[in-house]
């Protein structure tokens, strides 16, 4: 504590003479509280429906790069921008039912469509059954760059998953900063907004790509591939708990030959793909057993049953991919039975 | 009340405590939810004493804060967590084997205990086992039994070899549709900022490389 | 004991790892540091803000912390620093988390923002808190008074402060402890009684 200059002074005669100070702080309007999930709900809400740009950066592995997303709800139909702002200049566009990724380091633009049915995809929803494998909790309510925010945890009962932290804006439902957490705790990623602008028109200008093309090599998938031509129905013979299909369909990737059986997992919250396709092994080259790869803190686990080559990609941790993937059997149906789930 | 413990807060609040007191109150003092409160208090009567108009008194600034921390990463932490992941990562052919993993007892731990304090930390749930090599698996099934018994395999150790492939970039495209929109975000954003072919870590076991 | 010993232990274990006591810190320096801030700001909830902010930047940046300086004036000087910064920016046009005003968005009034408080027992609270301590300090008796008030107001040393009353430096340490928990007692009817849901972190 700073003490002023000459201390040994007199004994001061203390009149005390408390002024109170009235701070005039206005309240705000009061919401009435909304649950965690409600919180949630209104994020995904906003994620998918309102129009934005805005800039942020995300965090993993010790590392950050800045990225920018514009975000576009237009007559039903749904674009997207997101781009990275240093180093590696992908991109990566979604008008409608085409989504494009623009590798400029490796000169190839891949370009997917999807049949008109699958274009907007809903999201997990938290209902009682995801209670049982998450906790959700407001933990705070706290100022994050002088807007007013909600923390909303959802942390994982078990191993399987992983777990948020979200800073939710009071006033948007958007979420200025979110961490992905593994099952110790750990945050593995994290995304802040640095701008964030919520606008009434945004043009079809802001969705065309910034990279150049030419020379590039460009793989597209064949929308016309009929949805039954994957031969065998294919299900999980055992999944970690909380985890059911809810969407399998047949499509074909950009660049790859065949048919793709498309299968996905949920447990309301996290999501884990499985493609099965016919393993074509050149000669010449080993047969892959097993392979694991993670993108950022998601994770891939490929493997092979029956020859056919499974992939399971999710972001989840990579004990549950494995999991999933290994679990896979083909179904002893006759080809052209509906599997699909409700 | 400890009477001689809180004098020695009040002296210590003052700035007037040995060293060594200091050292042991100061670790108390960062556990102890009463004793922190004390503290807040005798940093309001200065406040009110020193007439500092306009200031809230009650303010949850403290609490906000804490709050923040929880979520930071401890500075003494190891800055990497787990393997080291940068990106986009090429695929690694394991033949024969497989993964080597070694089995781990399911143990949640969700935020680590900093202080054992009020609501800020209370969601803590700890069930701490240590971590055994190997743990008895039983069934799981399909249902929503929450995990209680199944054993999760821990992460390889292994450093992954590295092999181009756009198959990857496939894969992670058409997923993302199905991802919530949050995890759609992190997905999408890791993959974007990957890092360009190249940077490929070196595989001890140079068989397993190649595609 | 040196000056500053108190705050050196508890930084020290912040740097080990222990957030905990980095939240003594917060609580022993909050509201010097509003003050501080208010020197910038005239918005009160805009200083608590920014001295949020300098507290958060603080703990970051506490592992280059040598202790050259006392903590307070290190932080005395983040705070500073981040006022300043708040200002400027806030001076420019908001981009951030700005929204447009053209029709169909939400309007959004950043001032009115900026003003909320957490409820409305805010305000009733800290003129509760300062009436009853200022009661509780013109009840004390008067060696006890003096004590607190030297140590707070004055901001002298147990020391100075026996020489200023006469009395060895135990009795100067004894008086103000009676004090506080003189004091204390009614403080802590104000944050445990009726709605007094004052904010503790502890």
């Amino acid at each position: 504590m700073p003490r002023p200059p000459g201390a040994s002074r007199p004994l001061l005669s203390l009149a005390l003479t408390w002024a109170v100070s009235g701070a005039a702080l206005a309240e705000g309007a009061g919401k009435g509280p909304l649950s965690p999930a409600q919180w949630l709900e209104r994020m995904n809400v906003a994620l998918t429906t309102r129009n934005y740009d805005g800039v942020f950066s995300h965090w993993h592995g010790g590392r950050v790069e800045t990225l920018r997303i514009i975000h576009r709800l237009q007559d039903g139909t749904v674009s997207e921008r997101l781009a990275s702002l240093d180093g590696s200049g992908r991109e990566f566009i979604r008008t409608g039912a085409s989504l494009a990724c623009y590798l400029p380091d490796k000169r190839t633009v891949l370009v997917e469509e999807r049949p008109e049915q699958q274009s907007l995809v809903g999201f997990p929803t938290v209902d009682a059954d995801t209670a049982q494998l998450y906790e959700l909790r407001e933990v705070a309510r706290t100022r994050l760059n002088r807007r007013d925010t909600h923390v909303i945890t959802v942390a994982p009962r078990d191993e399987f998953r992983y777990g948020y932290r979200l800073w939710i804006d009071d006033s948007t439902a958007m979420p200025l900063k979110s961490q992905l957490c593994d099952p110790h705790g750990q945050v593995i990623e994290q995304i802040v907004f640095a701008s964030l602008k919520l606008a009434a028109h945004i043009p079809d200008s802001a969705f065309k790509p910034e990279v150049a093309t030419a020379g590039f090599q460009w793989l597209r998938n064949d929308p016309a591939m009929p949805p039954a031509a994957a031969a065998l129905a294919w299900g999980a013979m055992q999944l970690p708990p909380g985890f059911k299909m809810t969407a399998h369909s047949a499509q074909t990737l950009p660049g790859s030959p065949g048919p793709v059986d498309h299968l996905v997992f949920t447990d309301g919250f996290a999501s884990v793909s499985v493609f099965v396709e016919r393993q074509t092994a050149a000669p010449n080259q080993p047969a892959v057993t097993e392979s694991a790869a993670a993108v950022g803190s998601s994770s891939a686990f490929s493997t092979v049953i029956d020859g056919h080559k499974i992939t399971a990609v999710g972001e989840v941790p990579p004990a549950t991919v494995r999991f999933i993937a290994t679990q896979l059997k083909a179904q002893d149906q006759p080809a052209g039975a509906d599997s699909r789930p409700h | 009340m400890n009477e001689e413990l809180d004098s020695q807060l009040s002296a210590m609040f003052d700035d007037e405590l040995p060293s060594q007191e200091c050292e042991l109150l100061a670790r108390r003092l960062s556990r102890d939810g009463e004793l922190k409160s004390r503290w807040g208090r005798y940093a309001i009567m200065g406040a009110v004493i020193r007439a500092e108009r306009g200031v809230r008194l009650n303010a949850p600034l403290a609490g906000r804060v804490s709050a923040v921390l929880l979520a930071e990463p401890s500075l003494a932490a190891p800055r990497s967590v787990g393997l080291r992941r940068t990106g986009l990562r090429w695929w690694q052919p394991i033949v024969a084997t497989g993964l080597a993993a070694s089995v781990a007892a399911g143990c949640v731990l969700w935020l680590r205990a900093q202080s054992p304090g009020p609501a800020l930390t209370a969601e803590v749930t700890a069930r701490p086992a240590p971590l055994p090599d190997v743990v008895a698996v039983t069934a799981a099934t399909g249902t929503n039994t929450p995990a209680g018994s199944y054993v999760v395999p821990a992460r390889s150790k292994k450093p992954l070899a590295l092999v181009p492939t756009t198959e990857l970039a496939n894969y992670v495209v058409a997923h993302s549709m199905f991802s919530s929109p949050v995890a759609r975000r992190n997905l999408l954003s890791a993959f974007m900022s990957s890092e360009p072919a190249g940077a490929a870590e070196e595989l001890p076991d140079a068989k397993a490389a190649g595609r | 004991m040196g000056a500053d010993t108190s705050d050196l232990s508890l930084v020290h274990r912040v740097q080990r790892g222990d957030k905990g006591a980095f939240d003594a810190l917060v609580l022993k320096y909050q509201h010097k540091l509003v003050k501080l801030v208010m020197r910038y700001v005239r918005n009160p909830a805009e200083a608590e803000d920014i001295a949020q902010e300098a507290f958060i930047k603080a703990y970051r940046a506490l592992p280059q912390f040598r202790g050259d300086s006392a903590f307070y004036t290190w932080l005395y000087r983040i705070a500073i620093n981040t006022a300043k910064n708040a200002v400027v920016s806030r001076d420019r046009s908001p981009v951030e988390y700005g929204l447009d005003r053209t029709s169909g968005d939400e309007s959004y009034d950043m001032q009115n923002r900026l003003k909320d408080s957490e409820t409305p027992e805010g305000l009733v609270l800290t003129d509760e808190i300062r009436s009853t301590v200022n009661a509780a300090i013109d009840a004390l008796p008067e060696d006890l008074r003096t004590a607190i008030v030297l140590r707070e107001l004055e901001g002298l040393s147990y020391e100075e402060i026996a020489a200023a009353m006469d009395c060895p430096v135990g009795t100067v340490r004894s008086r103000i402890f009676r004090a506080r928990e003189t004091i204390d007692r009614r403080l802590r009817e104000v944050f445990e009684g009726g709605l007094g849901r004052a904010e503790e972190l502890g």
